[in-house]
């Protein structure tokens, strides 16, 4: 500042502190403003206020006037000038230390003043802020002193100028926040959730101001907070306020796919392909992002490279892929995960791009697959560099097969079956293969055969599944054996999808029964581990339907004679855990329905057993199975339920087998009234729903029963009542007795049914978790030791 | 920036719902996944959104490592697993591993049988969730990947509860799941070794508790047992199948036994064969004790204890009785209670902490008229007794195992946050570490300072010991070398290699320095008297006179020459490279001591 003006100064800022002086008008404050503004860009504003004094007292006089004596434009000019000074941080902390900015912008300045009425002063407040925001202690200012509020208020201003000046700050200071390293992933992520939920047309206009900033952010690099960066702009597109205009967001995506990392061009590249509306070319990039990495495999691996339009496009970017791939093993690891991934999420959705390249797709996964088990033969020394980096990795291995059994499903597929089944035996078969690992190989193995041309359609399955079968028996037949629970489980659980849906093919039942396998799951029947026996017990349910259970007939196995039935009545007797029995259950239930041979040769003996070791199970899902035994065999004596909707198509009725009340008697006698009426009392719940519903059917079906009186012995009906009424009130050990058909119907109509079932629909804790006993909870646990709360566990 | 970071979803300053994210030289290991068992929605289960915002779980997470059994430890695993759909890695021991399904099994049957609830994880989910588990021996070094490693200490507590070391390079986190530093009737002490971790994160259940002595609180027990079945009444205890229900058992079985007592004690749904079982297989986490008695008694074979009947409950005369579930709040014991509750003479023994809303908690807080199904009201005229047994460390133990490992920092979890508090400022001041206690969601960053791996080429090392020294564990030595960086490893090698790796030429720096000596014989003779000067004093050295006149030492030459304006002086150049500095400046000092009179 020349010397002239510095000597003028102090007396230009006494007239202008003073408020019986008039100041000539706007204009000439406003040119003051400039200048000052000119001056504390050429130097240092610190150094300026601290050569004249003069300019602080003006602001701390300001302050310290009555607030009715401020003139409204001098006190909007010393609003400005404070924020002109305050945009060097220096300066900013020199006038913090005085309390002066938090005087003229904080709640107590101004803005309770009755000058704050007058437009001029909302604006020079809003224009100080706007200047000293530029570093970020203005920004933490802007927080703290509360202004963030005020502006927010301040967008909707009476005054247009005030209105648009807010807003611009708002603008302005998510764009710093954005340029302020620690904050950009924080207001990236704003805007992201912004532009997510906000759909008005005025985002576009804040898009309109933002995308230079995050073009900015995208010259940098490492790109900052790329991962925020991709989910904001894939809101924004997601948006359907940009679904017509172009703004310029599509280059946007374009630039920041090619110049982002591989592992974060992925999700990039995945969400654009989710976008409903994209320009082709676009797409075309995302997708060769997302399939670099698969290529590059293919190509390091394999002489022949795949499709020539696919590989010949990606090679600017795919040396950069390459590195990635090589630069070490985790970063290897974690990028084809990734891919793996995304490709497995993209393969059913209406949108993936066509043509679809399946074969390559195929061909990759094969080739992963054999980089982790080591049987790949690589053909270059960066195939040599990936067998190093795969070989053993079973996070690799889990995700390949994860993604090969969603690749199952393809019309090019049918070629590659012989080099897919090979990798999944060979997975199958290593002796290196983790429990996971075998476990997603059979699910993928298990989608492959499924997604053979229907066996019911087509008698032959093809060239390859007769031969892939005689291979994989011996494998299945080996699992069986693993020393590992989870192995011998996921085995079986794979044999039993297999035979419910191969168990007819003549292929399937010869290689099946010329292996061991049967022999080897009967024998699982006595596993050590509940969870195998549980599944063993399914398998051979499974097995026996399709009669496939065939066990030679040796005399050194007496379980053998005992015949299926009888190994498994065992297991729901003994069992000390719940799985097997429950499972036994449930394949009698089916077997029942498909009324298998062993249990259609005596079907009254079969259900009465098996309800007499439920009923005193112990397992309340075993007991609840066992009601829904029942209700199979009552809908195969007593027919079909009757449908509700007046306008069904009424089937056929069954025709019980005999006359209703002997129906009714061989119900009393095989003690399925009793266990019924038990478990209605059944201390838990799901148990007692059922049994209600059953005697609902129940009653239902001998309501329009003609044939039968009311019992003229009133008194049979008494006892019978008093002995439910017993069995409510927790005491069991009475027994029904053998009822007759006509006590069991009044029985059965004295029984409020649908009040129980109201009751029972009503989870039990209703009358704990009401607001009632919460405040009798607190209240009452006032004067409790204080020790009780934190004892817990 | 190399930092550890870390984040608990739950157990940050309170109890249940154990979680808590570690990131660890840039790995990612979630440290229990718990239910908080006082809620029926979804704040039972952590609030994974947070993770999940960082792409694909699989991706993020490089491992989940469960600490015990119990519940607000491990019950939201099916949940995070097969229904949030994190398909890696989870890491336990093979106790837990045993334990923990029939535990979640028995959550589960409990939470749709009570509640109806059909949204929940079903048998099949934990048994897949189960597959993905990866059971680890105390002790033994886990490489989860090539850079990630973990490693399980006894903690006591529980059968098979673990503290867990989580390490990568030279960075590690302990972490001590529930842990207990005294041992019990069944269990050891919890142990570590001094592992200087650079963080500890300790639960801090009992941070302001001093216990007392835990025979106190058993012969109450046993008191409050024995007089009640002696004057005819029946004791219900309710308890969850596996861990308090065994230590009581043994305690009780102890003491029928010395006492001769025949009033029977049964265990109820059939869970005492299988959990004895547990115990029976994994003899070698019990206690010192129950060891060495075993090949003559297993402790875990009860003579007094019978599995329990339904019907039993009718009996008439004295019985114990332990049923679950341990809150009263469904099932087999809740059934009994409403049997019992209405007779004086009965009581029941609440083990452990219950939550609101359970039949247990009111009663707990004396309340004795109780709402049941249907507006019936339950009247309860039994005694209620409250006994703690839950086995953690106390403040005393806390401090004791924050010497045992020597950590560089401590973080507090799994307790009040006044109670940490008050623990925090003591470990503050008595080990002059840092203590955080971050709340759920607030991440704690500590900065760390990675030793990165240098590897030292084989000719530099032949170099240094062509210099005939042996190397000394004990006495370090100053090896110099040039460090390059190259593929991303660093490596020490001898400048001569570097330059030749790096395709580089070298350059030479001297420093020369003049020395003025009044002298007024010629350069040559100068020249001379210096060379001989210095052949006398340095016999070490290789003194050489070069033809040029020149005199060297090592590598340092010195010429003589006239000074320009006065011929009374001589000027000595002196120069000398980096390497030789030091012979250099006291070749320098030399000469400006000046040259010795030669007898003329």
């Amino acid at each position: 500042m020349d010397p002239e003006c510095s000597r003028l100064l102090p007396a230009l800022c006494a007239v202008l502190a003073d408020p019986s002086q008039a100041v000539a008008d706007d204009t000439c404050l406003e040119k003051l403003l400039d200048w000052f503004k000119t001056v504390t860009e050429a130097g240092s504003s610190l150094l300026l206020l601290q050569e004249n004094p003069c300019l602080v007292d003006l602001l701390s006089h300001v302050l310290d006037l009555k607030p009715q004596d401020v003139s409204p434009r001098v006190l909007s000019f010393s609003l400005c000038l404070a924020g002109t000074f305050a945009a060097q941080e220096d300066c900013f902390e020199y006038l913090q230390q005085g309390q002066l900015l938090l005087g003229l912008f904080g709640e107590a300045g101004p803005l309770s003043w009755a000058a704050w009425s007058v437009p001029t002063v909302r604006s020079g407040w809003i224009r100080g802020l706007r200047s000293l925001a530029q570093h970020p202690s203005g920004l933490h200012f802007l927080g703290n002193s509360g202004a963030v509020d005020a502006l927010f208020s301040l967008q909707g201003d009476s005054s247009l100028f005030v209105a648009s000046a807010a807003s611009q700050l708002l603008v302005h200071v998510l764009a710093l926040s954005m340029q302020a390293a620690p904050q950009v992933t924080q207001a990236l992520n704003v805007l992201t959730t912004t532009f997510g939920r906000c759909h008005s047309p005025w985002t576009e206009v804040l898009w309109g101001q933002l995308s230079p900033l995050v073009a900015h952010l995208l010259e940098s690099d490492p790109i900052p907070a790329a991962h925020s960066l991709v989910d904001l702009l894939l809101s924004v597109a997601r948006s359907p306020v940009f679904a017509s205009a172009d703004c310029g967001l599509w280059e946007t995506m374009a630039r920041m796919l090619s110049c982002l990392s591989p592992t974060q061009a992925g999700s990039l590249a995945l969400g654009i392909l989710k976008l409903q509306h994209c320009p082709q070319a676009l797409r075309s990039q995302a997708f060769r992002v997302l399939l670099q990495p698969l290529v590059c495999i293919l190509r390091a691996t394999t002489q022949a490279p795949g499709p020539p339009g696919l590989l010949d496009e990606t090679s600017a970017g795919s040396s950069m892929m390459v590195d990635t791939l090589l630069s070490s093993k985790s970063a290897c690891v974690g990028l084809l995960c990734q891919t793996l991934a995304h490709l497995e999420e993209l393969q059913p959705l209406p949108q993936r791009p066509s043509p679809w390249p399946q074969t390559l797709l195929v061909e990759a996964a094969v080739i992963i697959l054999q980089l982790c088990d080591g049987s790949a033969v690589p053909s270059s020394s960066e195939g040599g560099r990936l067998c190093g980096a795969l070989a053993g990795c079973s996070r690799v291995q889990r995700a390949a097969l994860d993604f090969l059994g969603t690749l199952s499903q393809g019309i090019s597929s049918r070629e590659l079956m012989p080099q897919v089944f090979a990798v999944l035996l060979e997975t199958l078969e290593s002796p290196a293969s983790s429990p996971m690992v075998l476990k997603k190989a059979f699910q993928a193995t298990l989608r492959w055969l499924l997604d053979l041309p229907s066996p019911s359609s087509c008698l032959d399955l093809g060239p390859h599944a007769p031969l892939f079968l005689r291979e994989l028996f011996p494998v299945l037949q080996k699992r069986l054996c693993s020393p590992c629970w989870e192995v011998r489980d996921s085995a079986l659980e794979f044999l039993t999808h297999l035979t419910a849906c191969w168990g007819g093919e003549a292929d399937f039942r010869e290689a099946l029964l010329a292996s061991e396998v049967p022999k080897l799951t009967w024998q699982l029947l006595r596993d050590p581990e509940s969870y195998v026996r549980a599944s063993a017990v399914t398998a051979m349910g499974q097995l026996s339907s399709q009669g496939l259970e065939a066990v030679s007939e040796s005399p050194g196995h007496p379980e053998v004679q005992q015949g299926l039935i009888g190994e498994l009545l065992h297991i729901l007797s003994m069992d000390s855990e719940g799985f097997p029995r429950r499972a036994v259950v449930r394949v009698f239930t089916e077997w029942l329905r498909d009324s298998h041979a062993d249990v259609a040769r005596d079907t009254e003996w079969f259900v009465a057993t098996v309800l007499q070791m439920v009923s005193q199970d112990l397992d309340w899902e075993v007991r609840a199975q066992g009601l829904e035994l029942v209700r199979v065999f009552l809908v195969q004596t007593l027919g079909q339920p009757n449908p509700h909707c007046p306008y069904a198509v009424t089937l056929p009725k069954v025709t019980p087998p005999g006359p209703l009340p002997e129906v009714l008697r061989t119900l009393c006698q095989l003690q399925i009234i009793d266990f019924a009426f038990r478990a209605l009392f059944d201390c838990d719940r799901p148990v007692a729903q059922k049994a209600c519903d059953l005697l609902l059917f129940l009653r239902e079906k001998t309501a329009p029963c003609s044939g039968l009186q009311e019992p003229g012995n009133s008194s049979d009906v008494t006892s019978v009542e008093a002995t439910l009424h017993r069995w409510q009130a927790g005491e069991q050990s009475q027994p029904l007795g053998n009822l007759e058909p006509e006590e069991l119907l009044a029985a059965l109509r004295s029984l409020d049914l649908e009040g129980f079932q109201g009751r029972l629909a009503e989870s039990s804790d209703h009358v704990e978790k009401s607001p009632q006993s919460l405040l009798q909870d607190m209240l009452a646990t006032v004067a409790v030791l204080e020790e009780n709360v934190a004892d817990c566990y | 920036m190399p930092e550890i970071r870390v984040t608990p979803l739950g157990a940050g300053q309170d109890v249940g719902r154990s979680c808590i994210l570690v990131s660890i030289a840039g790995k990612n290991v979630m440290l229990d996944c718990g239910m908080h068992m006082g809620f029926n929605d979804d704040r039972r289960f952590p609030d994974f959104s947070y993770i999940t915002q960082n792409g694909r779980l699989t991706d993020f997470l490089d491992c989940v490592i469960i600490s015990h059994f119990h519940l607000d430890h491990c019950g939201a695993l099916p949940y995070f697993s097969e229904m949030v759909g994190y398909d890696g890695p989870i890491y336990m021991t093979h106790p837990t591993q045993a334990i923990c399904p029939i535990l979640l099994e028995d959550y589960r049957k409990i939470a749709v049988d009570k509640k109806g609830e059909a949204n929940f994880f079903t048998s099949q989910m934990i048994k897949d969730c189960m597959k993905k588990v990866v059971a680890v021996h105390l002790h033994q070094t886990v490489q989860v990947d090539d850079e990630l490693e973990i490693k399980a200490y006894y903690a006591g507590h529980v059968l098979g509860a673990a503290m867990f070391q989580i390490k990568v390079g030279s960075e590690s986190v302990v972490y001590t799941g529930d842990y207990n530093m005294t041992p019990d009737r069944h269990l050891g002490a919890a142990w570590i070794d001094k592992c200087r971790p650079n963080l500890l994160i300790t639960e801090s259940t009992y941070a302001t508790t001093i216990r007392d002595s835990k025979r106190c609180r058993e012969r109450d027990f046993l008191k409050k047992v024995h007089e009640t079945v002696e004057r005819g009444g029946k004791v219900l205890i309710p308890v969850f199948a596996l861990g308090r229900a065994q230590e009581l058992c043994i305690l009780l079985e102890t003491f029928w036994e010395r006492m001769n007592l025949k009033v029977p004690i049964y265990f109820s749904t059939g869970l005492t064969e299988k959990a004895n079982h547990y115990y029976k297989l994994f003899i070698t986490w019990t206690n010192q004790k129950i060891r060495k008695t075993f090949v003559q008694r297993n402790m875990f074979e009860f003579k007094h204890i019978k599995a329990f009947d339904r019907a039993f409950a009718d009996n008439p005369g004295p019985m114990v009785v332990f049923a679950t579930p341990g809150m009263l709040h469904a099932g087999q014991s809740l059934q009994i209670f409403r049997k019992w509750a209405g007779n004086e003479k009965n009581m029941v023994i609440m083990p452990g902490y219950c939550v609101q809303g359970t039949v247990g908690h009111k009663i707990l807080s004396g309340q004795r008229k109780l709402e049941m199904e249907g507006r019936q009201v339950l009247e309860v005229k039994m005694q209620v007794e409250y006994m703690s047994f839950s086995a953690h460390a106390d403040a005393k133990g806390i401090m004791q195992l924050v010497g045992q490992a020597e950590p560089e920092s401590v973080l507090l979890v799994h307790g009040e946050a006044k109670k940490m508090e008050f623990l925090r400022q003591k470990i503050e001041q008595e080990f002059r570490v840092s203590c955080y206690m971050p709340a759920n969601g607030e991440t704690v960053t500590l900065p760390t300072s990675p030793s990165i791996p240098v590897g030292i080429s084989l000719g530099l090392l032949k170099q240094e010991m062509a210099q005939g020294l042996l190397p000394e564990a004990k006495k370090p030595r100053l090896l110099h070398g040039t460090l390059i960086m190259k593929d991303s490893s660093f490596r020490l090698v001898s400048s001569e290699q570097a330059l030749k790796e790096l395709g580089l030429a070298e350059h030479q720096l001297r420093f020369t320095c003049r020395v003025h000596l009044q002298d007024t014989r010629k350069e040559q003779e100068m020249a001379l008297r210096v060379y001989s000067h210095l052949k006398s004093t340095l016999k070490d050295h290789c003194v050489q006179h070069l033809p040029d006149g020149s005199v060297t030492v090592e590598s340092i030459l010195i010429q003589a020459a006239a000074h320009s304006e006065d011929p009374g002086i001589k000027v000595l150049l002196v120069s000398w490279t980096y390497q030789d500095e030091e012979l250099g400046s006291f070749l320098t000092t030399l000469l400006k001591k000046g040259l010795p009179q030669t007898p003329s």
